[in-house]
């Protein structure tokens, strides 16, 4: 239970900067979740809080306390590994045990029992703890791993992936199961995913990583509709956002966007809203990449007012709803689309924008620079985070 | 159901087995058969003979055998106790650690294996004189590591590589110390090769001839140079030197009889992610 600080922490291996000025600031008792493509530095994050490795730079404090010189023994950390890391030699009910019966966290054997059976019990594996770990599967030494970090009593819960070798099912019940498990403790935890979903779900915040450095930080839903720049927007969602290039005209009492679709020039007006009209006339715009979500782009098969013609380049189930993926020259957008329809692959489709519901960014730096409703949207974040 | 190819081939794989141990095993048991046969019979080419115990008697009894035995398990002992203590650090010093010229090094440990005895068993001999090694348990136990040690030191090494370092991660951040990490986790997942090399090491340290031959004379006289003695210079009592050669090939029977299943691997496998 320990208000977690990182200040501008630095770590090379050997000629790669794995972390490039990391600060982040986890509140006690809240639920951080570290999401990032693979090789961003989201381990070694974990690994310097644990002290497993050293940092060259910066400080790590534990409710304002320097960490840095504290070996991980005596900093009280419980961590999941990615690779399980459990004791070959050991059963899982000692595997489980191992923390609460070192020297510094001696607990009388009666309540070891204990834990280890509430553990044991939340993470369904009862008749688990006489195996070793050799006679597991993969899944169950993942929840072997968790059940060994959640009988102890820690400053934080370092979990790197925990949920990754799970079948669905198991996960997802896992997910609702870790969420209120981590309310029930109130401790903090600080989380490793890859997984958009579980970032959404599980995260109190979620800070945003690449190439050893913040993106950004801030809680699911601002990350989602609010995104800093093209780079988180495609992160996060699935299927991913389309973004294209277009260009900002002026009309009498308002603006246009025009983009090229199969080689012909689509305009379509942009909706009236103060926000983003006065920023494109503050900044003088005329060049903005446009982000749409998925599912606030329209279709039809048949021509209709207000919606262009492109082609379909593929149809594809993804469980309760369909991907349609429609092919425009130089990009595709993609759209969801019930399930069972019988899309011909080459069949014309006729698309339009929600464009009440897009995002705007930099067509140069991708980065944002307003969006449709914006102040909804910040209200939204303020009052998830008064939360 | 097993098939008549199956079967045959079966039968086939056991008699070429047989064979094998047979010819194998021969030498050593003529050599236990001349130990019971009496100096008149030893020549015999025939399985049939009078059995006697009077070699056992003499060699056992009547010589210092029981002292040669003992330097031979001082010294072999010795070298693979120092080889342990020495060879494990050491291990696990090539196994995690990144230092400049490593493999270089590992590699010279390995090449100690390849230089001929006799080639440095003279330079050896004069050092020793002069150092005041000759003949003392000090000097032969440290030559026979040029024997064990690189042996011990590559089977380990493996063991340890073998370990994936989170093991030791995660025991840290269970709240152990070092030391009580390698005592705790990691030894018993070494066990297996390190009882194996070190049986190996034992097996040849006891049976090396050229170093006590030449580095040890009166005060030290391991087993191999003593079995020897039974050479006359005028008669050669073959009877006896095949008692000796049979007591002193027992040890090492022994020893791997006790500690055969500490032999088998696999322990180490499963825990962590393939």
């Amino acid at each position: 239970m320990a208000r977690i600080q990182l200040e501008n922490v630095r770590k090379a291996f050997g000629k790669v900067q794995a972390l490039d000025g990391i600060s982040i600031d986890v509140k006690d008792k809240e639920f951080f979740v570290l999401f990032g493509p693979a090789g961003a530095g989201k381990t070694t994050i974990l690994n310097c809080i644990a002290g497993i490795a050293m940092p060259e730079e910066g400080l790590i404090k534990f409710d304002g306390e320097i960490k840095n010189l504290i070996d991980p023994a005596h900093r009280n950390v419980a961590m999941v590994f990615e690779n399980y890391a459990l004791y070959p030699q050991m059963t899982v009910y000692d595997n489980m045990a191992s923390a609460l019966r070192s020297k510094l966290y001696k607990t009388p054997e009666d309540e070891i029992r204990e834990r280890i059976m509430w553990a044991a019990k939340t993470m369904k594996m009862e008749n688990l703890l006489e195996r070793l770990p050799s006679q597991l599967s993969n899944g169950q030494k993942q929840r072997v791993a968790m059940g060994r970090a959640l009988v102890r009593t820690p400053n934080v819960f370092l979990m790197d992936e925990p949920l990754a070798h799970l079948d669905a099912k198991l996960r997802n019940s896992m997910r609702t199961e870790l969420k209120e498990m981590q309310a029930n403790l109130g401790s903090t935890c600080i989380y490793v995913t890859h997984d958009f979903m579980e970032a959404m779900a599980l995260g109190d915040r979620i800070a945003i990583i690449n190439e050893g450095k913040i993106v950004q930080i801030g809680t699911g839903d601002e990350i989602y509709y609010m995104p800093c720049n093209e780079f988180t927007a495609q992160l996060m969602g699935d299927p991913q956002i389309n973004i294209f290039d277009a260009r900002i005209g002026e009309v009498a009492g308002g603006f246009t966007a025009t983009f090229p679709v199969n080689g012909e020039e689509i305009t379509v007006s942009l909706p009236e809203d103060g926000r983003v009209y006065s920023t494109i006339k503050e900044k003088g715009l005329e060049h903005v990449d446009i982000g749409i979500r998925p599912q606030n782009v329209k279709y039809s098969f048949e021509a209709k007012e207000g919606y262009f013609k492109a082609t379909v380049y593929s149809y594809e189930s993804i469980g309760n709803k369909s991907v349609i993926v429609a092919e425009c020259g130089d990009y595709q957008l993609r759209m969801i689309a019930p399930n069972g329809l019988s899309v011909a692959i080459d069949s014309d489709v006729y698309i339009r924008f929600e464009l009440d519901r897009s995002i705007f960014f930099d067509s140069v730096t991708k980065e944002y620079i307003v969006r449709y409703d914006e102040q909804t949207f910040i209200d939204l974040a303020k009052s998830e985070e008064e939360k | 159901m097993k098939t008549g190819k199956q079967k045959a081939l079966n039968i086939l794989m056991n008699v070429l087995l047989i064979i094998y141990a047979v010819f194998a095993l021969f030498p050593l048991i003529w050599m236990v058969m001349i130990s019971f046969k009496s100096d008149t019979e030893v020549f015999t080419t025939t399985f049939a003979f009078h059995p006697t115990l009077a070699n056992y008697k003499e060699v056992l009894l009547r010589s210092d055998y029981g002292r040669y035995i003992l330097d031979s398990v001082i010294v072999s002992g010795g070298a693979v106790l120092v080889s342990i203590i020495v060879g494990v650090p050491a291990a696990y010093a090539l196994a995690r650690y990144n230092f400049p010229r490593k493999e270089d090094l590992a590699f010279q440990i390995l090449s100690y294996k390849f230089a001929p005895e006799i080639l440095v068993v003279l330079p050896l001999f004069m050092i020793y004189q002069k150092l005041g090694l000759y003949d003392s348990y000090l000097g032969l136990i440290w030559v026979y590591q040029l024997i064990s040690l690189p042996l011990l030191i590559w089977v380990v090494r493996g063991y340890f590589e073998d370990i994936s370092v989170e093991i030791e991660y995660a025991a840290q951040v269970d709240g152990y110390s070092w030391y009580q990490i390698f005592f705790k986790m990691l030894v018993p997942l070494i066990k297996p090769g390190l009882v194996s090399s070190a049986l190996l090491a034992f097996i040849f340290a006891w049976n090396s001839f050229t170093f006590p031959l030449i580095l040890s004379s009166n005060k030290v006289y391991p087993v191999t140079v003593a079995i020897m003695k039974y050479l006359g210079t005028d008669s050669a009592h073959y009877g006896q030197l095949a008692v000796a050669s049979t007591v002193s090939a027992l040890p090492a029977v022994i020893f791997a009889l006790c500690i055969q299943k500490h032999l088998v691997r696999g322990l180490s496998f499963g825990a962590v992610k393939g």
